[in-house]
């Protein structure tokens, strides 16, 4: 019973599906692959809807038989029954089988289309983290159902109209009862939506209350258990709990006094019809069996709410393929045929416009420490993700060894071309399959020898499990994530390593033994560090000075450190 | 499982019996429908009396409104038994989280309370209707006639006995269904927070391959459990509406023992306007719910964690002369993990001020816990003389008088105002006080600047009556003169034991003795003694030119330039540090790294 009233609930806010197909591709392709289904949905549902408006009907003939003289001519119309009945049944649990599986696999067909999308744009997908994540989680189960409820809402439209059409043909005057009765319902409900509206909004503040109490403690967790304060810090965080539970029951008041009122209006309009065909079967105008299944179709027709709930079903997975089509807006990132020919990583920008730089021509010989240096927002992370084309630029190509990028293959170019960044994410089942993650998985030694060399050794052995240790059940601080990151790109070093502010979270001291690593202990080649302390400036071969919007200078750091805008850009880092 | 439900539920004896006293309107109405349409017809439409079948059905319609007045006040006290559950919930939730603090603390308040208290809700709401409605049906068909109610009443118990067969293979269905998902939506996370990592690695088949495995295992688990939904359907239909069907085949045989035709058409009305609606939600209700409210139960009600809870200080005691003594002390994280603290020996004595330096993620502040007795060593023993105070990194400031937030470590017996002040300027935090308004001022955690945060916990630390002193990397928010005052105020002090986790060179500086973690093992001595004696701590400290960098490449300038160069920094904190800090704050309660 409460299922049906909760439906009612559901009547505000929807509106009728609006826009065609054609404007909105991505839906179009969910309906089109869920099609098939679907149509096996339609034609059930439709079948269901036949069979449960034909039934009153049989069951009237039945019952009038049943009660008359002739009792054994109810026999045919006893097996009409009981074949409907059967069929309702079957039929019912076919399309609930179909449709659950129609959902999951269209579900399943969106998260992974989406996802390869995501994963082929890369970097450069655009939507925030934990938005993209909703999407394929959320919003993706709310478009799955959509091509089954877009064929199951035909049919129910059916039940409701065949219902009064159906009630017409058994008795004008009930249907009239039950139209008149229409608007009433229809006045009621509204003043019933009104009153159940912000009901929610103190018991939200309180919880708020709670979770900000809540999140300040687990912020000073350390102090509190120095102090051994547990207890009393509990008390003081769930002060406003009964504040909480007072507008809990607040809510219990208000939908429970709503739905009291939805519990009547139904009931008693049914009552109106039944009271009429009860007349007319006085007159001797209706059958006993007439009365029940006028009845029965008053009731069908009342019934809108399994038609809401469709509705309000598809104008969600609407909405739910529109944010998932903006998931799928910015184009994948392709990559050629092309290998590297030999050399040891010369890094050539030409004309290339990205982010805040304009129009930048650059060129790093092969083998050559470049610093890339200048102050917050002048591109320096832009720059460091177009040398190794975690995005493509604006505009302008960006070549290594003379091969522009986009002409490797995805497996030259990130086999040659590698990344470490200042808070990396850190992949792979354990810390050592972190450390592997990427072209070519590295062995066991190798893995090792390239945690030594980031300074990353000491620390994943005091881990329970080493390097099996579960990425999950290991927590990072800043540097110990750096260090794993470094590790990572160190174990896959090719020609041109990037580093792109990936030892900012380290000591002095850890940082020199990188940083030597770097130069003496890997595979020879280029180094783009991005930086904003001195001594790794003063430590490269040459600096990319950033500013304005593109390459103020290209020149070693001693010559540099003339100018005092040089020397600022350091004194602004530092501070 | 189910135990753990009844056992938050038990108790509100009252609530059940109230909503029991409601729920009979309820019954009444499901009642009063099929008999009153019986008598209506019997007594009035079918004997030609208009008047007495209006009348029935008049009735029926005052048993509507009663009902539905009923049904008001089950809310009520529907109320009544699910409030004081999440209640419960509530507290739990908070005492895990301050025991073993995680990031997902304020989800479980927020959003899994809130499921349980719904799904909790919606369960009691379709077993009660099923019950009320079976009862009230079940009387009234007992009422037209007694041989009525087998008829009815046997199918619907072949139903039900079929549904609840089926009841536990589906909420394994569903318990595997909800896990696959949880785990798809974690493995979509990693994906989604990794593109620029997985980009760079080249790995995006592997991964898309990852979550498309996870993928097929969330369909499988929905395909599977949409086979059992099958078999829920058609308990549905036996218990419910085959019933209708026997009902007429039993017509004949039902007409010639004394069923009038109006209490036949009572019988169908109870069986196709109650029971069957309500036989149906109790499967929908009871078939996906139930399930999902156990799985929340059980990750809101599991033990999370290693307890964080202080130790009993050990029984023996240090010499006369200590504050704290470290006796051998050895500590890893795992049995398999080296240790980070090996063989350790330590003490420092009354009125000593110790500093501690070393790499970021060597141990220091594990060390600073064991000292403190958070942790409990592996091996060897911690003994202390008297009352300690740990201030972490991370200053514990909270929404609340700054009063009540400078005796948090003394809240039986908080100093006077006076006292409170002045321990405000010893460590240099009066101006800010003041300017907050004073101690019965309101302080609002989130308008404090990191740094202004830790005047606030090293006010606290000074106002309280502990003896030894543990700061770690308490003041690294504060500028290094606000830095110096602050340690200097401790170690004046009197009759205090101070120790220093140091984040800039001059903590150590200002020192007695310094220990020196890393390298090749402890070292210790003054300041001084480590300068001449140790290139790590020269290295460390960046105070001895002994590195590859000349004066060519400008390094001296800026260190002559007063500019905080990085090379003073012995662990730096950048904005990794401050951006992550819920993360900062997992690591501590499980790793209790840096």
């Amino acid at each position: 019973m409460t299922r049906p009233r909760a439906d009612l609930l559901s009547a505000r806010g929807v509106r009728a599906p609006e826009g065609p197909l054609a404007q909105r591709p991505f839906l179009r392709e969910t309906v089109r692959y869920g099609a098939a289904p679907a149509a096996l949905v339609l034609l059930l549902t439709t079948a269901l809807a036949g069979a449960g408006l034909a039934l009153p009907w049989a069951l009237g003939r039945t019952l009038d038989l049943l009660l008359g003289d002739d009792r054994a001519a109810a026999g045919p119309w006893l097996a009409l029954c009981a074949a409907l009945t059967g069929a309702t049944i079957l039929l019912g649990a076919l399309d609930g089988l179909v449709t659950a599986v129609a959902n999951a696999r269209t579900t399943a067909w969106i998260r992974d289309r989406v996802l390869r999308h995501v994963l082929a744009t890369g970097p450069r997908a655009a939507l925030p983290e934990g938005d993209l994540v909703a999407r394929l989680v959320g919003n993706a189960a709310q478009a799955g159902p959509v091509p089954a409820t877009l064929a199951a809402t035909l049919a129910a439209v059916i039940t409701p109209v065949g219902g009064l059409v159906a009630l017409a043909l058994t008795d004008g005057w009930s249907a009239l009862a039950l139209l008149a009765g229409m608007p009433v319902l229809a006045v009621l409900l509204k003043v019933f939506v009104r009153a159940s509206g912000d009901a929610g909004a103190a018991y939200l503040r309180a919880q708020g209350e709670i979770a900000g109490r809540l999140t300040e403690a687990v912020e000073g967790a350390r102090t509190i258990a120095a102090a051994n304060a547990a207890e009393r810090d509990a008390a003081r965080i769930l002060a406003p709990l009964p504040e909480l539970s007072r507008q809990g029951y607040r809510m219990w008041r208000v939908t429970g006094r709503s739905t009291a009122q939805a519990a009547a209006l139904l009931p008693l309009l049914q009552l109106t019809v039944l009271a009429v065909a009860g007349l007319r079967l006085a007159d001797g105008a209706l059958s006993v069996g007439g009365m029940l299944a006028a009845w029965r179709y008053a009731v069908l027709a009342t019934g809108t709410g399994a038609l809401v709930g469709q509705l309000n079903a598809l104008v969600r997975g609407r909405a739910a393929t529109d944010r998932l089509a903006e998931a799928l807006a910015p184009p994948a990132m392709t990559y050629g045929t092309r290998q590297l020919p030999d050399g040891s990583g010369a890094l050539e920008f030409r004309s290339v416009s990205t982010g805040p730089l304009r129009q930048v021509d650059l060129y790093v010989p092969g083998g050559a420490v470049a610093a890339v240096v200048g102050r917050s927002g002048s591109g320096k992370t832009a720059l460091a993700a177009v040398a190794g084309r975690l995005a493509d630029p604006d505009r302008g190509t960006v070549l290594v060894d003379g091969v522009p990028l986009p002409e490797l293959s995805r497996d030259a170019l990130r086999s040659e071309v590698g990344h470490a960044f200042a808070r990396p994410a850190l992949l792979g089942a354990t810390v050592g399959g972190t450390i592997a993650f990427g072209v070519g998985e590295p062995g066991p030694d190798e893995v090792r020898a390239a945690a030594r060399a980031a300074c990353a050794d000491e620390f994943v052995r005091r881990l329970p499990l080493g390097y099996d240790t579960p990425c999950a059940e290991a927590p990072m601080s800043g540097g110990e994530a750096q260090r794993l990151g470094l590790a990572r790109a160190f174990a896959h070093c090719g020609r041109l390593l990037i580093l792109d502010d990936a030892t900012s979270s380290l000591d002095s001291a850890t940082e020199l033994k990188v940083s030597r690593a770097l130069l003496d202990e890997l595979t020879p080649g280029t180094r783009l560090i991005v930086a904003h302390r001195v001594t790794t400036a003063a430590r490269a071969d040459l600096v990319v000075w950033l500013d304005g919007g593109g390459v103020r200078a290209l020149a070693p750091h001693a010559e540099l450190w003339r100018l005092p805008e040089y020397r600022a850009v350091f004194a602004q880092e530092a501070a | 499982m189910k135990g753990r439900l009844m056992r938050l539920v038990r108790p509100r004896w009252r609530a059940l019996l109230r909503l029991a006293a409601w729920s009979a309107l309820e019954a009444g109405e499901t009642f009063l429908l099929g008999y009153a349409l019986a008598r209506a017809l019997d007594r009035g439409f079918l004997a030609g009396h208009t008047d007495v079948g209006l009348g029935w059905l008049a009735l029926a319609a005052l048993g509507v409104l009663a009902g539905s007045f009923g049904t008001g006040r089950v809310h009520l006290a529907v109320a009544a038994l699910v409030e004081p559950v999440r209640d419960d919930l509530v507290r739990r939730v908070v005492r895990r989280a301050l025991r073993a603090p995680d990031g997902a603390a304020v989800s479980r308040l927020t959003h899994q309370v809130e499921i349980a208290r719904d799904t909790l809700a919606g369960l009691v709401m379709v077993s009660r209707t099923f019950v009320v409605t079976a009862i009230g049906a079940l009387i009234g068909l007992f009422s037209l006639a007694p041989v009525l109610l087998p008829v009815v009443a046997l199918p619907l118990a072949a139903g039900l006995a079929l549904f609840v067969a089926t009841l536990r293979p589906l909420a394994r269905r569903q318990e595997v269904f909800l896990a696959a998902d949880e785990a798809l939506a974690a493995e979509l996370g990693l994906a989604v927070g990794g593109l620029r990592d997985i980009t760079a690695a080249g790995a995006q088949d592997r991964v898309g391959g990852d979550v498309r495995e996870r993928i097929d295992a969330e369909f499988h688990a929905s395909r599977a459990l949409a086979r059992w939904g099958v078999l829920r359907t058609l308990a549905a239909g036996i218990g419910g509406r085959l019933t209708v069907v026997l009902l007429l085949a039993a017509a004949p045989w039902l007409l010639d023992h004394g069923v009038t035709p109006g209490a036949f058409v009572g019988a169908l009305a109870y069986l196709t306007q109650s029971l069957i609606p309500a036989l149906q939600s109790l499967m929908q209700g009871l078939g996906t719910s139930g399930a999902r409210l156990f799985v929340v139960l059980r990750r809101l009600t599991a033990d999370g964690g290693v307890p964080g809870e202080v130790a009993a200080d050990p029984s023996g005691a240090p010499g006369p002369d200590e504050a704290v003594r470290l006796r051998d002390v050895t500590f890893a994280y795992g049995p398999g993990a080296a240790p980070v603290v090996d063989h350790l020996d330590l003490t420092v004595p009354h009125g000593g001020h110790l500093a501690v330096v070393g790499p970021s993620g060597i141990g220091k502040s594990t060390l600073a816990e064991l000292m403190a007795g958070v942790r409990v060593p592996d091996r060897g023993e911690v003994l202390r003389g008297c009352a300690r105070v740990l201030v972490p990194q991370q200053a514990y400031v909270f929404t609340d008088t700054v009063r009540t937030n400078l005796t948090y470590l003394c809240p039986d017996d908080p100093p006077g105002d006076e006292d409170l002040l002045d321990c405000c300027t010893a460590v240099g935090a009066r101006e800010l006080v003041d300017r907050l308004g004073g101690l019965d001022a309101a302080l609002s955690p989130s308008e404090l600047s990191a740094g202004e945060r830790q005047l606030i916990a090293l006010a606290r630390a000074y106002a309280a009556p502990a003896p030894l002193v543990l700061l770690d990397e308490a003041t690294c928010h504060l500028d290094p003169a606000a830095e110096a005052r602050a340690e200097r105020a401790f170690a004046k002090r009197p009759g205090t034991a101070l120790v220093v986790v140091a984040h800039r060179t001059g903590s150590a500086g200002r020192a007695r003795q310094v220990l020196v973690l890393g390298g090749d093992g402890v070292e210790r001595g003054t300041h001084e003694e480590l300068l001449q004696q140790s290139a790590f701590y020269r290295e460390l400290t960046g105070l001895h030119p002994s590195l590859a960098l000349g004066d060519a490449d400008g390094v001296h300038a800026v260190a002559g330039a007063g500019l905080t160069g990085d090379r003073r920094h012995v662990v730096p904190h950048g904005p990794v540090g401050q951006m992550e800090a819920v993360r900062d704050v997992r690591d501590r309660g499980a790793l209790g790294g840096e």
